[in-house]
């Protein structure tokens, strides 16, 4: 059974219709990883999964259910940890004011995970006094603390520096081998290639094609798909 | 000139209970109505955020009384009149300083509402973004992430606000309330000593404000979120309100 669906959600902006139906799953342990043009609805549907938006038709479900607070963490393009409080306290936030968790096992749990992404010895900094790079590795720590069954990642890489772009990516990829379910909208091509279950493509609020990254990047089927990857490669 | 200036006088109008007594009631006067209206004004401003078209409509009809009349105007109406309209008002409780006092709160929330509004929507929308995404309640995230960022936002504003209504509590002078002015009034009435009284007035007000200036400027300390970035002096996004007619 698929962890995270989406079962034909439609969803619109006034008159906008930003996806067009859109039928999607990921089984446990796959990384999902979604291209496409700017305005094809690939971030929308990201926010969709992480009951960030509603659709107006069809639904999201969680292992069959609507999940729950902190069950599919969300990793953005601008990292936006919260600016007022150190990277420790942004990682401890979730279980502090979701969990509401004692500030002693917070801080315990908290510590655990900035160590899994290799910034302990910055946990009294605030994101101001961070790279990009560093910040989007706590913000990756603020949403595995609450230990999501997905993760879901919106051109986390986007917005780095070109020299930070891998120090993102290695966590994801450590990530991905550790067997975390994952939902990753990029344009880091070699990432899908070397990481990816399968690939999406995404293009005018529909997904065009799904193929495993091998026949995905050599023999793309859909002409729309061939277009782009030859506008990216 | 100097030579009419009676040294001895101005020292001993400076420290002359009326002076102080007034300075002090000043004070308290415009520090409780800025603590009112900051609490009502919050109310306000988020009024302004709400889904219900009446409760935006109250906010701005309120707004738009007590910004749209003179300050003197809504004093004068409080002490005199309400007692007119509502007994509970024409009872010994109802002091000179209780009048000022709901006055200038209920007119300076008017102001803190715009201060505060702005505030708040100058913090990136990403914040509350990233709190959803945690799943955090609406209520903590106000609490926890975005207040905290708006107060860097709206405190040098209050600071402004509080400048002017230390100088608009003289206006309740014509109360009968027995604040600065009205100490330096009724000295210069009765000595025709006009300068030593007057200069005595005005350096209690700049010392008030002087000692308002240093607390601020550690308050935006305390809210500047980086150990670096300490000196950095964030351009405040609120724009200046003009308070010259009030």
């Amino acid at each position: 059974m698929s962890v995270l669906r989406a079962d034909n959600v439609r969803k619109f902006y006034d008159d906008l219709e930003v996806l067009r139906g859109v039928t999607f799953e990921v089984e446990p342990g796959e990384v999902k990883v979604i291209i496409g043009p700017s305005g094809s609805g690939k971030s929308t549907l990201l926010r969709c999964l992480a009951v960030l938006e509603e659709p107006e038709e069809g639904q999201v479900t969680l292992e069959g259910r609507r999940p729950g607070p902190g069950e599919v963490g969300m990793v953005f393009q601008q990292f936006n940890l919260f600016q007022n409080m150190t990277a420790l306290q942004n990682v401890m936030s979730g279980l502090l004011h979701v969990r509401g968790q004692s500030k002693r096992e917070a801080r315990e749990q908290a510590l655990a995970f900035l160590q899994r992404v290799g910034l302990e010895d910055k946990a009294a900094q605030y994101p101001d006094e961070l790279s990009g790079g560093q910040q989007q590795r706590v913000a990756i720590a603020r949403a595995l603390v609450m230990k999501p069954r997905a993760m879901l990642f919106d051109e986390a890489t986007s917005a780095l520096d070109i020299e930070l772009v891998r120090e993102v990516l290695d966590v994801m990829e450590s990530l991905a081998r550790e067997g975390m379910t994952m939902v990753v909208v990029t344009h880091e091509m070699r990432f899908a290639q070397h990481v990816a279950t399968s690939v999406l493509m995404m293009d005018e609020g529909r997904i065009v094609e799904e193929a495993p990254p091998d026949e995905f990047f050599s023999s793309p089927k859909e002409e729309r798909t061939q277009r782009f990857l030859s506008l990216v490669e | 000139m100097l030579a009419s200036f009676d040294t001895h006088l101005f020292w001993s109008a400076l420290s002359s209970s009326p002076y102080w007594k007034g300075a002090l009631i000043a004070l308290a006067l415009a520090s409780a109505s800025l603590g009112i209206a900051v609490v009502l004004g919050f109310f306000l401003a988020l009024g302004r955020f709400s889904r219900f078209r009446v409760v935006r409509g109250i906010v701005f009809f309120y707004n738009w009384i007590f910004r749209a009349t003179p300050t003197l105007l809504q004093l004068l109406f409080i002490w005199n009149a309400l007692p007119l309209l509502w007994p509970v008002f024409a009872q010994g409780w109802f002091k000179p300083f209780i009048a000022a006092l709901v006055a200038l709160s209920l007119n300076e929330a008017a102001y803190m509402c715009e201060i505060i509004r702005a505030g708040l929507l100058s913090v990136d929308p990403g914040q509350e973004l990233a709190g959803r995404a945690l799943g955090m309640p609406r209520r903590k995230i106000l609490r926890r992430v975005i207040v905290p960022q708006a107060v860097r936002i709206v405190i040098p504003p209050t600071g402004n606000e509080f400048i002017t209504l230390l100088k608009l509590t003289s206006l309740a002078s014509v109360i009968s309330l027995q604040e600065l002015l009205t100490a330096s009034q009724n000295l210069a009435a009765v000595r025709f000593e006009y300068i030593e009284a007057y200069s005595a007035a005005l350096v209690y007000y700049l010392g008030i404000v002087s000692v308002l200036m240093v607390l601020q400027s550690r308050l935006e300390r305390k809210f500047t979120w980086s150990s670096r970035g300490r000196a950095r002096v964030a351009a405040p996004a609120v724009p200046a309100i003009s308070h010259d007619a009030r």
